[in-house]
């Protein structure tokens, strides 16, 4: 009876077309199944001994990109709750704090992974650097990971002003001088003046859609930090951790 | 012979002496100098788009009244409103942005030491815009100002910057010589 009722499942298209190939006890179906599949696919059919060695890469990578996911999540969930709006956003947070079901566990969630994050990246970098696993022919994958730091810190500090607290507000003050100062384009910087640079056309006057960081630039950062640089650095994870399927693990032979 | 192009097809419409451009590879440059026009015009398009037109934040241009409003020295009448100083001398007036040059902090007058304190990270300025103290790495930005040639009263704004590169003298941690500064439309002769 058992066995007639699993007969009629797997004879069905649905488990014919999750299930493509026989069991995984044979070289043959067991690399059938991972190039058939797209998640699967990801990972390599062999794989060198020492590259699984936790001690080799300290899984700093693969923690990285589970804090991205964490942060998506949660990043979510909480914009549920929040609007970006001078005169809400701060009410919003306090909101989602202390009165809304498990948004404290949320948000505290989404801060402390960004930190870990940023932390995670830059051990990954240093771990790649001592190992040597920066060089021909990955370096390709190098810059990609220098693209993906800077999308790292970029999200993580537009994320710092949509709190719009006092915190939140001097920080991108400050932040934003430092845009202020780029050459050419800056009004603070070399060359800036001489070309016609003033505080309301200059990079900063773009960046924050103003001359003082106001409902402009909030708005500006909360969409640059939902959509714009998820957008930028999924795009910069799915090269990355391609090239690294294809340069295959680096390590001792 | 005829004349052929790269890929061996008979050019057409080549006249004798000029150079012969084949059918092919005019469609080809008109279809991707259209293209590429097209693009471009989205790009500018797009950033235009991104350059906000209307802003929704304090002035920048301030009337404040005729000059004869305000009395010798420093006056903190602005500051709330238009983040400015009014300092008015025997020959002329000008005005001091109120920023601090060291990370953007209000710092307060203090008219007994006649001194700009920044309560942020202690920058010290005095009248003229000059570092007497603290992080400060440059003077106090001064504003244009100029005179409305209809009702006469006093211009302020605070777009247009004064930021001469300074040096440091004895005494003086960042230092612009005060009458350097006097020029139009940074300083108002009365």
């Amino acid at each position: 009876m058992i066995e007639r009722f699993a007969k009629f499942v797997r004879d069905t298209q649905v488990w014919q077309s999750l299930f493509r190939h026989g069991y995984p006890d044979n070289d043959r179906n067991q690399s059938l199944i991972m190039f058939s599949s797209v998640l699967l696919h990801l990972h390599p059919v062999k794989i060198k001994r020492s590259a699984l060695r936790f001690r080799y890469t300290m899984c700093l990578g693969g923690m990285s990109a589970f804090m991205f996911l964490l942060l998506t999540f949660t990043g979510i969930f909480l914009m549920f709750y929040y609007v970006p709006d001078t005169r809400q956003a701060y009410h919003n947070i306090k909101d989602l704090t202390s009165n809304v079901f498990m948004g404290g566990l949320m948000r505290d969630l989404h801060k402390w992974s960004a930190e870990a994050m940023v932390f995670l990246v830059w051990a990954h970098m240093f771990r790649v650097f001592m190992t040597g696993s920066y060089k021909a022919p990955r370096e390709f994958n190098w810059v990609i990971g220098v693209l993906l730091l800077t999308f790292t810190l970029l999200l993580s500090w537009t994320g710092y002003l949509l709190p719009w607290d006092q915190l939140a507000l001097w920080a991108i003050t400050v932040g934003t001088k430092m845009a202020e100062a780029t050459p050419f384009i800056g009004y603070a910087g070399p060359w800036g003046q001489q070309l016609g640079m003033r505080v309301d056309n200059d990079i900063r006057f773009l960046l924050i859609g103003g001359t003082v960081v106001g409902q402009n630039a909030l708005l500006r950062f909360y969409v640059l930090h939902c959509v714009a640089l998820p957008v930028l650095i999924t795009a910069g994870m799915v090269v990355h951790f391609w090239r690294i399927r294809k340069d295959g693990f680096s390590g001792p032979l | 012979m005829p004349l052929k192009d790269m890929r061996g097809f008979e050019a057409v419409g080549g006249e004798a002496g000029s150079e012969p451009v084949s059918r092919r590879d005019f469609f080809t440059l008109v279809g991707w100098g259209g293209f590429l026009a097209a693009m471009g015009g989205v790009g500018l398009g797009s950033f235009k788009f991104y350059v906000p037109t209307v802003l929704y934040e304090p002035p920048t241009t301030f009337k404040i009244g005729p000059p004869k409003d305000y009395g010798l020295g420093v006056d903190t009448r602005w500051k709330t409103e238009g983040q400015f100083w009014v300092v008015r001398e025997a020959q002329g007036m000008y005005a001091l942005i109120s920023i601090c040059r060291h990370l953007g902090c209000t710092p307060n007058w203090f008219p007994d030491q006649e001194r700009f304190r920044c309560p942020c990270h202690g920058s010290i300025y005095d009248t003229n815009g000059n570092v007497r103290g603290g992080p400060a790495p440059r003077t106090l930005w001064r504003a244009a100002i100029s005179l409305d040639p209809i009702d006469g009263q006093v211009v302020v704004n605070t777009s247009v910057r004064q930021d001469p590169d300074p040096k440091s003298i004895e005494g003086i941690a960042v230092y612009v010589d005060p009458d350097g500064r006097k020029v139009k439309p940074f300083y108002l002769d009365v």
